[in-house]
């Protein structure tokens, strides 16, 4: 039977896998190893500051074990979004990881390296063509705001790992790629349907996450055919389900019936899961519908300033029935001292333990026992962040409010020192669209031959 | 958790099997819920309790801002996409993955039958 097996050793590059189950994995015989290695999902910091989400040490572990396993299986690993934004510094950091893990265990190999970090020049310039069409931030789109962000990404699709797998590369690092495209790849080269291939992409890219036990550190397995595909776990005490994969289809996507992604979107309002057996799932009846103009998402995270924070415990009963009204005074302290909005700064208090997480939405009910207080502030500089933050922390320590039992200090500490500066605060500013004439030429790519 | 709602129904947390919600990127904040049972997933999905309208009240948001809010039957699940209305991590923000804000979905009432 005609058909490709791709195999997605983990859902997170970096967090570790299970080994044995991707041993497993990897004796079914599959075409390829593709991994997903960023997101937007942990917020803009990364982006913003172009900083890797974990510690080059995990990346390293994690890449190491494919690497071997993909060389000695003679197929080729492809890596997406390398590294958490998939801007040119994380790129290079992984492509030093693959050429150290490459000396170290005597491999060789072709390697492509696809950039997708945007020159700001080459955006202003587009801009001023045709502004750009925004798919979140409500503000417009200025150069201004482009300066103030970080390295600006474009999301790849299909199209480059294409063009890096005809050019004989035997391991693809990429920066910034649609997830699903890093799996659907070699598929579509090879003639197979877009909207199968893209899907099954979908599911391999967040691994075991589709299987029960949900799981990111199980790899899983995609079988890609003419007409469908069959998705299992590598791990064989776990297993598929119809829910579990028709569930993941859902997972992170605005809509199940309408997937935009580059060059098109992928249609699943046809889509059937049918249960194997017990441990694999069969897809079919996904379509891919290609847009007339080929468009590729754009990301970045403008700065706005330094944050620095402290953290506190509150468990007196009557200061945090006066809580409110304590914060609200702090905050008019800090305006008095710092002119705070006059000076680009602000400050704000989390209350864990009462509506931290969900904040006016939250129903309320009886007082809690304790409270987490985090202080943050942000100012122009780390300098006076912490100086805001640690103001703020000192008049709440000796506040004075109705009913004071203790007043020998307000707030326990959970260690020394108390202002942590956090490091630069950004937002997403850049989530945008872009027409291309062709869907490689703003993804270069360097081939390199790895000898050792 | 809510307590289910005595005799004119049962919560949805008592009826789905999954209610999650996660970023759909940093511009909005997506909702499964899932369904392990057919009749179960059949019942609300007849009730009509899972519309755009009480999603917006529930959430406090206008409602152009919910973008999708459907049943997707191949998967027992229904869909929910809102517009965030802080970016995630942007300076007020409260979940950067968006995944703790699917509790006041938890406690829609189901009818009986």
């Amino acid at each position: 039977m005609q058909q490709i097996v791709g195999v997605a050793p983990s859902g997170s590059l970096g967090s570790g896998y299970n080994i044995a189950a991707f041993k497993r994995a990897m004796s079914l015989g599959p075409d390829f190893v593709g991994q997903d290695a960023g997101s937007t999902d942990m917020g803009p910091y990364y982006h913003g500051s172009g900083q890797p989400f974990l510690p080059r040490t995990t990346y390293k572990h994690d890449l190491s074990i494919m690497l071997r396993a993909a060389r000695a299986a003679q197929v080729p690993l492809i890596v997406g979004s390398a590294l958490t934004s998939g801007c040119n510094t994380t790129l290079e950091n992984a492509v030093g990881i693959i050429r150290e893990i490459a000396a170290e265990e005597g491999l060789s190999f072709r390697m492509a390296v696809i950039q997708a970090e945007i020159d700001k020049a080459t955006l202003k310039q587009r801009m001023t063509l045709a502004p750009l069409e925004s798919i979140g931030p409500t503000e417009a789109l200025t150069p201004e705001t482009v300066d103030r962000c970080g390295p600006i990404v474009a999301q790849m699709g299909v199209e480059p790992f294409i063009k890096a797998l005809e050019a004989g590369a035997e391991v693809i690092i990429a920066g910034r790629a649609c997830d699903d495209a890093v799996f659907a790849a070699l598929p579509v080269m090879r003639g197979y349907d877009q909207g199968l291939a893209l899907h099954c992409g979908k599911i391999l890219e967040c691994a075991g996450l589709s299987a029960i036990p949900y799981d990111l550190g199980e790899p899983m397995v995609g079988i890609l055919r003419r007409d469908h595909f069959v998705v299992e776990p590598g791990n064989a005490d776990h297993r598929c389900t119809t829910v579990s994969v028709a569930g993941h289809s859902l997972y992170e996507r605005g809509d199940f019936e309408f997937q935009p992604g580059p060059g098109g979107l992928n249609d699943l309002s046809g889509t059937s899961f049918e249960q194997l057996d017990a441990r694999s799932v069969r897809v079919r009846g996904s379509r891919f519908i290609p847009d007339v103009t080929y468009k590729v998402k754009l990301e970045a995270a403008e700065q706005l300033g330094f944050r620095s924070i402290v953290i506190v415990g509150i468990r007196d009963p009557i200061m945090i029935r006066e809580l409110d009204g304590l914060l609200a005074e702090t905050e008019a302290r800090a305006e008095e001292r710092f002119g705070m909005a006059a000076a680009g700064m602000r400050l704000r208090f989390r209350t864990y333990g009462r509506d931290a997480v969900m904040g006016r939405l939250e129903p309320g009910g009886a007082p809690p026992r304790e409270i987490g207080l985090m202080i943050e502030a942000l100012a122009p500089t780390q300098e006076m962040a912490t100086a805001v933050a640690m103001y703020s922390r000192g008049h709440l320590q000796h506040a004075h409010y109705a009913g004071i039992l203790t007043t020998a200090g307000n707030m326990a500490y959970p260690f020394s020192p108390f202002g942590i500066p956090v490091g630069p605060a950004y937002r997403f500013a850049v989530y945008h669209l872009l027409a291309l004439r062709d869907p490689c030429e703003i993804f270069p790519i360097t081939l390199e031959e790895v000898r050792n | 958790m809510a307590e289910a709602a005595s005799n004119q129904g049962e919560t949805l947390d008592h009826v789905a099997k999954v209610i999650r919600s996660k970023n759909a990127g940093p511009f909005e904040i997506t909702f499964d819920i899932m369904f392990d049972d057919a009749d179960a997933y059949a019942r609300v999905k007849r009730s009509g309790v899972i519309d755009a309208m009480r999603i917006a009240s529930l959430y406090r948001i206008p409602p152009t801002d919910v973008l999708v809010c459907k049943p997707f039957d191949a998967a027992l699940a229904f869909k929910i996409t809102i517009r965030r209305p802080v970016s995630s991590g942007d300076w007020l923000d409260t979940d950067v993955y968006g995944c703790q804000q699917h509790v006041p979905l938890t406690g829609l009432v189901v009818p009986v039958a």
